[in-house]
């Protein structure tokens, strides 16, 4: 391949790479949307999990693994000075019995549209971590 | 030839500037580069020259040189002829954050004559044309675009940034809506406390993040503070107003004035400018907006908004070479209460605005 080809080539990947970028600055509220990740007790035993969030003006509500066994959010708190986010939910573990989960976390990468979501996982009596990225 | 809006120690940028100056360059530092020019790039939006510089060690970089936008540098008698391949050039300028060998000129003086070819200095805005009223159709209302048979559009506003109008003083800030102190941020708007934080944050980041400098379109308020200008086209056999923009990527916006009425469905793609509907009341022209996605800032300074962002703008014309202003905000996600503000534009008779596309020199300006 000729160098002006090859220099073509890359401008276009790096235009490519801006329309990309475009469209992935952060707006809006920063915890609405979706978000994919998982939690777990060992960087070996992993549960994904799904998280849809919404910004009322007032209150962020949301769900956890959108479909027929989803979980309605009871509290989702963001403190925008820390950029620290609590999560509550009564869920069910894997055997039917209630499980209350707590999470905490903290966004990071907050500029971008997949920002970042990590911290500590509660389930029961089961304590682990979580990391999520917004879809 | 640049216009320059100061507020406070340090905080200078080119008012015209669309690549978010502060956020490229380092206006507290200075390069004094010395070298032939091996390339110019006179395209939009930033013309540059490029400068072999020898360093102590007798090793040659190639410098970018950015000396502005080419039609304000032809508006202040610069050509494209003014400096060629090999005239060997002194620059006095700003250099770009980071390592890149990259520089704002502030002065270039051309060495075999001594010539300084370019200043960067303040100058004065246009004065403004005679007063006359303000053109009217023959039904007797206000005409927004040029009077009949004469050319103009709108260009440049009294105003850096939407703050909330007060009476309280001046907030200072630079031509991109950078704050001089952070802490004004309350007095900006009535932010709740997620928008004062995203607010700051992005003020912090020195606007990097801004999607106007990576040309993706100003909807709201915005498209009124924008370099280049812009130009409304009344078809009123058609029930709307266009608005073309002269800056960003000269698009355009469509004002609906046949009666219909304000909103969108729920269900409507959310734009960047938004579904506008609008009325005159007697001289002012009213306009509602809703239906804005949030992939947009709406004012310079990085203000945040939601989907439910809901515009109220008040156009009005008190003479021929003014247009008034005023954009009510209502988006009670991210403010604590609806608020106001606005500026006045002026009028540039007998001119068109002139081609001017955002990423036209992209390879200089992006992937250097």
């Amino acid at each position: 391949m000729r160098s002006v080809e090859l220099r073509q080539l890359f401008l276009g990947a790096a235009l490519v790479y801006l329309a990309v970028a475009i469209g992935f600055a952060q707006q809006g509220h920063p915890l609405t949307g979706t978000w994919s990740g998982d939690w777990g007790a060992t960087p070996a035993q992993r549960n994904q999990v799904t998280l849809v969030l919404s910004w009322d003006g007032k209150q962020v509500s949301g769900i956890m693994n959108p479909g027929p066994d989803s979980v309605q959010l009871s509290s989702v708190y963001l403190d925008p000075t820390t950029w620290t986010v609590r999560i509550e939910a009564d869920a069910k573990d894997g055997s039917g019995k209630p499980a209350h989960i707590s999470a905490e976390g903290r966004l990071d990468d907050i500029s971008s549209y997949h920002r970042k979501l990590s911290g500590t996982w509660k389930q029961g009596t089961t304590n682990g971590d979580f990391k999520l990225t917004r879809d | 030839m640049f216009k320059l809006v100061a507020f406070g120690l340090g905080l200078l940028a080119p008012a015209w500037a669309q690549d978010g100056f502060s956020a490229t360059y380092d206006n507290t530092r200075q390069v004094k580069l010395k070298g032939p020019i091996t390339r110019i790039d006179w395209v939009n939006p930033h013309a540059y020259v490029f400068v072999n510089v020898m360093d102590a060690n007798k090793t040659i970089a190639n410098w970018a040189v950015q000396i502005g936008n080419p039609l304000d540098l032809e508006r202040g008698g610069w050509k494209r002829s003014t400096v060629k391949i090999g005239d060997v050039v002194s620059v006095d300028g700003y250099p770009a954050r980071g390592d890149a060998l990259q520089a704002f000129a502030k002065s270039v003086v051309l060495a075999r004559t001594g010539a300084k070819v370019f200043t960067m200095a303040a100058t004065k805005r246009t004065a403004a044309p005679a007063a006359a009223p303000a053109p009217r159709w023959p039904d007797g209302q206000i005409r927004l675009g040029p009077p009949p048979g004469k050319k103009g559009y709108w260009g440049a506003a009294s105003a850096n940034a939407l703050v909330e109008r007060t009476s309280g003083a001046p907030i200072p800030m630079n031509s991109e809506g950078l704050l001089t102190n952070i802490s004004d941020a309350d007095r900006v708007a009535p932010m709740q406390p997620w928008a004062k934080a995203i607010y700051e944050y992005r003020q912090r980041r020195l606007l990097q993040d801004d999607p106007f400098t990576r040309c993706l379109p100003p909807g709201g308020p915005r498209q009124f503070q924008t370099p280049h200008g812009f130009q409304f086209v009344e078809q009123r056999e058609l029930g709307r107003i266009l608005v073309l923009l002269g800056g960003g990527d000269r698009n355009w916006r469509v004002i609906y004035t046949d009666g219909r009425p304000a909103g969108q469905g729920d269900d409507a793609v959310l734009t960047y400018y938004g579904t506008s509907v609008g009325k005159w009341e007697k001289d002012t022209l009213v306009v509602d907006v809703t239906g804005f996605n949030e992939r947009f800032w709406f004012a310079n300074g990085g203000l945040p908004h939601t989907e439910a962002l809901h515009l109220t703008e008040r156009f009005s014309r008190p003479d021929l070479n003014t247009l008034k202003y005023e954009v009510t905000v209502d988006d009670p996600r991210t403010y604590t209460r609806p608020w106001t503000g606005g500026w006045n534009i002026q009028w540039v008779p007998d001119q068109d605005i002139q081609e001017y596309f955002c990423e036209e020199n992209a390879e200089t300006t992006f992937v250097r």
